[in-house]
């Protein structure tokens, strides 16, 4: 079994590649050379590679490989109709559909958008609840676009899935898409007149618990819990936590108890925190938090993005994080110990793990 | 029959085609004919902002426009512009 670290960047996508004792990695790349892949991912149900890639001149597109990222395709049928007055800006974000439905993928995107693929790849059709919500004159953009960055699947519900949109919130359907139900009780947005609106809160990252149908999210003010899909949030920050913000989170593959953030400065100064490059971590739940950070750079004034931390699902799991400055990090136990398997790359804008056979 | 040549990204997006020749009566139709024809142009059919075209060596904005006639012209040259930086002092 081999496991492949799949990096995004500013500058085309760099995989990394070892085996289960994630010990030592060889670099290979960059492959979509030119492009800004700000998520890629491995299909686990065909062994696909999937790439949101954009371009400041060519555009937004998506880009697959069916042998290992050799060569690759582009998605030529993927906008936004006409009569919705908008045009897409950016893919961010690529979920695999559930294991029972082959062929199906969903894309996230700029301006609040969703997509859905029922080939593989080839071609994607606008989620159109989402795209003409009543509510979407409400929405504003976060510093990086008004991104779709998150798209969770209910394993056992198949009617329901979860989206995060900064600035617009959590966003549930329980009818397979046909509406989106805003769900951001409790979750502030402390930017707005009203600090706990129904909708608008800026949601950094959103994860169901693989082993629960607990949400966790990081958020611009807060890290928050929902045991409940969504229609309530508990806020999890000011026990250990050097700072309520931060973009990326991951998920420990069983246990709906631990997690992992990467806090940063909330203000004009958004560095890791205390000059260090600080991982959290939480076994309780998010009652309490605390530092995993053991070999990760002291000092550092790094940058992680959203999607720029990720787990394995084997025993020990391991964590991986990339950095703006072009670094990426791995801990083949559980955030105890860290090593940096890359350094000096474009800055990194994504981190998945794959398990390859 | 008008030569389109392509810069390095989009060359690999057409299968590694530095040149790809066309047959067409306006620069329009000619550039919609590309396999890359949608990193040209937007859902929209709008070109790109950052995609310049250039008709034996003359920027089309100069020329006719996109759906001016390509008439005997040779070559169309795609340029991405080059933005960032400020200007001199």
């Amino acid at each position: 079994m081999r496991t492949i670290l799949l990096a995004g960047t500013k500058k085309g996508l760099f995989l990394l590649e070892s085996d289960e004792g994630r010990r030592d990695w060889a670099l290979r790349g960059p492959l979509l050379e030119g492009w800004e892949v700000y998520h890629a991912i491995r299909d686990a149900r065909d062994g696909t590679l999937l790439a949101c890639t954009n371009s400041p001149v060519y555009g937004p597109t998506v880009h697959r490989s069916s042998d290992e990222g050799e060569t690759w395709e582009r998605t030529e049928e993927l906008g936004l109709p006409e009569d919705s007055g908008l045009t897409l800006e950016r893919t961010w974000h690529l979920e695999p559909g559930r294991a029972d439905e082959p062929g199906r993928l969903w894309l996230g995107g700029a301006p609040g958008v969703l997509f859905r693929s029922d080939d593989g790849g080839a071609t994607w059709s606008p989620n159109e609840a989402l795209l003409r919500h009543p509510t979407r004159d409400r929405w504003n953009p976060g510093a990086g676009g008004m991104c779709c960055h998150s798209i969770q699947l209910d394993p056992d519900r198949p009617e329901r899935m979860h989206v995060a949109i900064s600035a617009a919130g959590h966003f549930r359907t329980d009818d397979g898409g046909e509406s989106w139900q805003p769900a951001n009780t409790g979750t502030a947005a402390d930017f707005m007149p009203d600090p706990y609106p129904e909708l608008g809160q800026c949601v950094h990252k959103l994860l169901r618990s693989p082993a629960s149908e607990r949400l966790w999210q990081q958020n611009h003010c807060g890290v928050y819990r929902s045991d409940d899909a969504g229609d309530s949030w508990a806020r999890l920050d000011g026990n250990g936590l050097p700072s309520d913000f931060g973009f990326p989170l991951a998920l420990h593959p069983r246990d709906p108890d631990t997690a992992f953030v990467v806090p940063m400065g909330g203000g004009d100064d958004r560095l890791t925190c205390d000059g260090r490059l600080g991982v959290y971590r939480t076994g309780d739940g998010g009652e309490t938090w605390t530092l995993a950070s053991d070999g990760l750079p002291d000092p550092a004034y790094a940058v992680v993005l959203r999607e720029c931390l990720a787990s394995d699902a084997l025993d020990p799991f391991g964590v991986f994080l990339g950095t703006q400055s072009g670094s990426v990090f791995g801990s083949a136990d559980e955030g105890t110990t860290w090593t940096d398997l890359a350094r000096q790359l474009p800055p990194v804008l994504s981190v998945e793990v794959a398990a390859w056979s | 029959m008008v030569v389109v040549l392509l810069p390095g990204m989009l060359a690999a997006e057409a299968g590694g085609r530095k040149r790809i020749e066309v047959d067409a009566a306006t620069v329009e139709d000619a550039l919609r004919a590309l396999p890359v024809a949608d990193r040209l142009f937007d859902e929209h059919g709008a070109l790109r902002p950052l995609v310049n075209v250039y008709v034996d060596g003359v920027d089309v904005r100069e020329r006719d426009g996109l759906g001016g006639p390509l008439g005997g012209a040779a070559e169309i040259r795609l340029v991405a512009a080059i933005a960032g930086g400020a200007p001199r002092p």
